[in-house]
């Protein structure tokens, strides 16, 4: 195979042109709509996408090992698959009920990439609120809002040339800066990216505290109760002989692999600064003896070790550990969700309860 | 071990179809779906990120990004039922009397297909009127 056929641009480009023809055909209009054709650019452009993505980034799941997870894979290409198939079904199709199941297809498969994402709470809140309740409501309003034969509504389109070469347009430019800004070759699974900058001895500390930071955060089933106090103090002194505090001596860097030009080396330090100010604080709250401070802030110098150690792993308690989180560091958020929620509760009643000739 | 860049490929897809879509049609409810899908893609985005980086915080913002859009629905629900009691149609381009001055209006050139209505059977009206309940109690109180 001649190797420019190989190039990702050129992936990137074709992907965009059928793309923008394919769904242009599709698109409702009176004249030149062609769902076969149609069909098929599409069903090119997504297979062109996916050869961009397989052939510039490999496989999308690996194990710890290294080797590819077949399983994952298979799941991740089914589901992105169905994903944008129903997605472009909801913007072709004329009927807008189907297109509202479409859009339901659309949330399953994103949900099934939610649980491949270790996110298995907000998957079923989203099954919950979209697939559950969105959908639900919008088929009551088209079912209060009866359209009988060919409406202008459903059987036009604005500019749909002009549209799809924008929506495409704004795809391509969006995966060629991913295609430039994104690491090639060995350094694309290197999760890493901030461990080359300890030295030996402080990787091997930050790894003993985090260690011991999430023996409190997830507690193995057969080990017995951590005590939060002792591995609290643990954590802390280790991470104050990783790092020294003092700020002109950088003892915990490897200063050789401090390149130049690098572009983590400006957010290894912003997340130095960080680790240790959060260890200044569970010290203060050791000395205080402040127990709730102590456990929001062993599971927030937790998740910043984590960063550092570079080895991603969420805690496997989701729910449990996402409670934490927003109940501690989102908790001004959280209330003013619920805030937003019973105002768009009552704009909606008062919205909807209009009458003519009754002002509001 | 999962991959970053798949899923923010996946994202950048999702959001331009939807971008398509809430560019092109003319049904407000199509158009509010296609929103809510550029909105999915905004949400797989920052939970692969929060993957990528082994923290929740990616999580959080997905929970409250679900939040917005369940409020975003009801008010969206309550306008088009408003916009469509005004006018009897969810068409978009009924309200473009709200443009920005010194743009055109879009006028549609090509006729809809007739489409024939179909017309039901009517009975005739015929035999007698039925017995209206008080004159049967009427009937039975005077028995």
């Amino acid at each position: 195979m001649p190797s420019f056929l190989l190039n990702p641009s050129l992936h990137i480009a074709l992907a965009v042109v059928l793309g923008m023809f394919g769904v242009f055909l599709m698109l409702p209009k009176q004249r030149l709509r062609s769902v076969p054709g149609g069909l098929l650019l599409c069903v090119a452009s997504m297979a062109t996408l996916a050869a961009f993505a397989y052939l510039r980034y490999g496989e999308p799941l690996l194990l710890r090992n290294g080797q590819t997870d077949i399983i994952g894979s298979v799941m991740f290409w089914f589901f992105s698959a169905a994903a944008v198939g129903f997605s472009l079904l909801l913007i072709t199709q004329r009927n807008p009920a189907r297109g509202a199941i479409a859009f339901a297809f659309v949330i399953l498969s994103s949900c099934g990439l939610f649980l491949l994402l270790a996110a298995p709470f907000l998957m079923a809140a989203t099954i919950v609120v979209y697939a559950g309740a969105i959908i639900v409501t919008f088929l009551f309003v088209l079912m209060l809002s009866p359209v009988r034969g060919p409406s202008d509504e459903n059987d036009r389109t604005r500019e749909p040339l002009l549209a799809s070469f924008a929506g495409f347009g704004f795809i391509g430019l969006v995966l060629f800066a991913l295609h430039q800004s994104s690491p090639s070759g060995p350094g694309l699974h290197d999760q890493q990216p901030f461990a080359v900058f300890l030295s030996a001895a402080s990787r091997t500390k930050v790894e003993q505290a985090f260690r011991h930071a999430d023996a409190v955060v997830n507690p193995g089933n057969d080990a017995e109760p951590v005590d939060v106090a002792s591995a609290a103090k643990v954590t802390s002194t280790l991470i104050a002989e990783a790092f020294d505090s003092a700020p002109d001596n950088a003892t915990g860097l490897d200063l050789l692999s401090v390149r130049r030009n690098d572009p983590h080396v400006e957010s290894f330090f912003e997340l130095t600064k960080s680790l240790l100010a959060a260890n200044a604080e569970l010290d203060e709250a050791l000395l205080n003896n402040n127990t709730a401070a102590l456990n929001s802030r062993i599971v927030s110098l937790r998740n910043q070790l984590a960063v550092m150690r570079g080895v991603q792993d969420l805690p496997s308690r989701n729910v449990a550990n996402l409670g934490t989180l927003i109940y501690t560091d989102y908790l001004l958020g959280v209330e003013m969700a619920g805030t937003l929620l019973l105002v768009a509760t009552i704009g909606a009643i008062a919205i909807a309860q209009r009458r003519k000739g009754v002002e509001a | 071990m999962i991959t970053l860049w798949h899923f923010l490929v996946l994202g950048a897809v999702l959001f331009g179809i939807g971008l398509v879509g809430f560019l092109t049609r003319r049904n407000l409810i199509t158009m509010f779906l296609c929103a809510e899908l550029m909105m999915q893609g905004v949400v797989i985005n920052l939970l692969a990120f929060g993957r990528y980086h082994g923290s929740l915080q990616g999580q959080a913002f997905g929970l409250f990004i679900i939040t917005v859009a369940a409020c975003e629905a009801g008010l969206a629900m309550a306008l088009f039922l408003v916009l469509y009691k005004a006018n009897k149609t969810l068409d978009s381009s009924v309200w473009q009397a709200m443009r920005e001055s010194g743009i055109p209006a879009t006028v549609d050139t090509d006729a809809l297909p007739v489409v024939p209505v179909e017309t039901h059977p009517v009975l005739p009206v015929g035999g007698r009127l039925p017995v209206q309940p008080d004159v049967l109690m009427e009937e039975s109180s005077r028995a």
